[in-house]
């Protein structure tokens, strides 16, 4: 579903050349789900980011069902993002002054196709099915770590994205609160069928996926 | 739609979080649009109050002046030296369908009841020109063609200066007045005919007096002006032609003398008025840059604070454009609100001083206020609104 292909990635770093990635190449197929496991400074979160559309590759190419996408504008890469792709991030990154419906909704408000399902009722589902349908209306910080993570995972599936990227998503929760969140994840890819990948530097996160990709200076070491 | 009305909505509540703040930075474009429309509804209102004035004087009026009024380009130094007398009165009496001539003394003085005094214009002329400028009698009667022909030390007083010199217009009739050292008896008060207002003058502070009684100011019975009331206003451009032609044989130097309509002595003014008043607005909306740096301030520092939140957007797929929209449709809102209130702050502004002054507020105004700081809005938002566009999703996401 989606693979790289020799991917490289520099930056001017202090005015010389800094190699974050380097001739990376690999596949994730539909359904599965894989950890890349890494210390920081790894170059893992430059693989997510290339994953993520949120940045191309110095070199090499990356294909989504085949399609090149390492050509694309910065519009396409938008448009791609909303459609193929969810973010879980540490930090949950949801907007403070919207409440938890509409950072649910938000990614459907930049949707450039005709969605084929209702957004409200979708977002209402999701809420639902994570426990959340009574914080609807309220803000993100009004509501715990926990809740405001899981907020962040409903709104990454919102537009049925063939692909969740969840970038160390128990870094800022305790280790219980970790653990709901990986069984969640874990109940999508199992139940819903999702592809959803974890980037983590956590042994533990990463041994409870089913593939691991362990990445060290830029480079794929172990898989 | 649901798009727009989205940036619509998260725009106001923004503005709703940091009321303060969006009050403060619109009131730069409020100061500059009320400043901007208030000037244009004064000059609106000084093309009116002047109309007002010249149809008060009557229709169908030519006027006889020294100098060369229209030519050249606005009034010329009318004072040529030339002043008209009686023989001209002749002279004119010439043409046919007229139905009046009448030769006007004009002079500001002092005029003096026993308690009061203050300084008024004086007009002085012949009974006719009660007729021929419309002025109605309150009380008492007007001076006749037998005051005009004796002499008379009459006055007619316009109700103002009666009211301000015996208390009540009714109580002038019959009283003297004392004007250039000499008593003159009221005979009659003229009805209000409005106008005026802010310390401009009005035609209810005119005094009316035969012209033969002004020997003591006039002493070589010289006329001002000459006005003449043609029959029709058909008949207007023959009369002007045949007085200029009669005038002609007398006073040679074709900047002598000037024989104008009233349309054209407004058009005349109207023309001075209105450059002053674009002078004026020109100089008024300088504040309204001054308001649209003052947004584009506070653009770029909301543009600072939400680089987390424009990642964010980004990274779920915003496209740069949308980013672009948001922005600027803040810019635009926080500028048309502040547009808004100063239309509405110039909107109490002229109702308060319609009491003294006819000035008003007309839709082109509305419209150009509205779209002027819009416009504001779009030419100061653009720049941080593009700032916010250009931020690369991954450093944004990453801003602390």
């Amino acid at each position: 579903m989606i693979k790289l292909q020799h991917i490289s990635k520099e930056y001017p770093l202090d005015g010389e050349s800094f190699l974050a990635l380097h001739d990376v190449s690999l596949e994730i197929k539909k359904g599965e789900y894989t950890a890349i496991l890494g210390p920081s400074g790894s170059g893992k979160s430059t693989l997510m980011h290339i994953m993520g559309l949120l940045d191309l590759p110095s070199k090499g190419k990356i294909l989504i069902d085949d399609i090149d996408v390492s050509t694309y504008s910065d519009d396409q890469l938008s448009i791609a993002r909303n459609e193929f792709i969810g973010f879980v991030f540490q930090q949950f990154n949801l907007i403070n002054k919207l409440t938890i419906l509409e950072n649910v909704l938000l990614p459907t408000i930049y949707a450039k196709r005709t969605l084929s399902f209702d957004p409200k009722d979708r977002a209402f589902k999701l809420l639902k099915d994570f426990g959340l349908e009574s914080k609807i209306r309220s803000f993100p910080n009004k509501i715990s770590g926990g809740q405001q993570q899981r907020v962040a995972i409903a709104r990454a599936l919102i537009m049925n994205p063939k692909l969740v990227l969840a970038d160390e998503p128990t870094g800022n929760l305790d280790s219980k609160t970790g653990d709901a969140i990986m069984d969640l994840l874990e109940k999508l890819n199992k139940e819903e069928k999702a592809t959803v990948i974890i980037i983590t530097h956590e042994k533990d996160i990463a041994d409870r996926t089913k593939r691991k990709i362990q990445i060290r200076d830029g480079e794929i070491v172990k898989e | 739609m649901t798009y727009f009305l989205f940036i619509l909505r998260s725009a106001f509540e923004d503005f709703y979080r940091n009321k303060l703040r969006t009050l403060l930075t619109s009131l730069g474009i409020l100061i500059g649009v009320s400043s901007v429309v208030l000037l244009i509804s004064l000059g609106l209102g000084l093309k009116a109050y002047i109309k007002q004035q010249f149809d008060s004087l009557g229709t169908n009026l030519i006027y006889v002046m020294p100098g060369n009024i229209t030519g050249g380009g606005g009034m010329r130094s009318s004072a040529t030296g030339i002043k008209f007398d009686q023989k001209d009165v002749q002279t004119l009496k010439r043409i046919r369908n007229i139905s009046a001539i009448l030769p006007i003394v004009v002079k500001m003085t002092k005029i003096q009841s026993n308690t009061e005094s203050g300084s008024y214009e004086i007009a002085a002329s012949t009974a006719d020109l009660f007729g021929v400028m419309n002025v109605d009698i309150e009380y008492g009667k007007a001076f006749e063609k037998s005051d005009v022909d004796k002499g008379s030390k009459v006055v007619v007083l316009g109700p103002k200066i009666a009211e301000k010199l015996f208390g009540t217009a009714e109580m002038a009739v019959g009283k003297i007045v004392k004007i250039e050292g000499q008593g003159y008896k009221v005979k009659g008060v003229a009805k209000s005919k409005g106008g005026g207002g802010l310390g401009m003058p009005s035609v209810d502070e005119h005094v009316y007096m035969p012209h033969t009684a002004t020997i003591s100011f006039n002493p070589d019975k010289k006329f001002y002006t000459l006005y003449i009331k043609a029959d029709s206003e058909e008949t207007i451009p023959e009369i002007k032609l045949e007085a200029k032609k009669l005038l002609a044989k007398r006073y040679t130097n074709e900047d002598d003398f000037s024989v104008v309509e009233q349309t054209e002595i407004l058009n005349t003014i109207n023309s001075i008025f209105s450059i002053l008043n674009l002078v004026l607005v020109a100089i008024a909306a300088i504040s309204l840059i001054v308001g649209g740096v003052g947004i584009m301030n506070i653009m770029f520092v909301s543009v600072i604070e939400r680089i987390r939140e424009i990642g964010i957007r980004r990274a779920i797929g915003a496209r740069k454009i949308d980013i672009l929209w948001q922005f600027l449709a803040e810019a635009v809102l926080l500028s048309g609100i502040g547009g808004a209130m100063g239309l509405m702050l110039s909107f109490l502004v002229v109702l308060a001083l319609r009491t003294q002054f006819p000035a008003y507020i007309d839709l082109p105004t509305v419209l150009i206020a509205l779209g002027v700081s819009s416009g504001v809005g779009v030419l100061f938002g653009v720049l941080p609104a593009k700032q916010a566009a250009d931020l690369s999703p991954i450093e944004a996401i990453r801003y602390e």
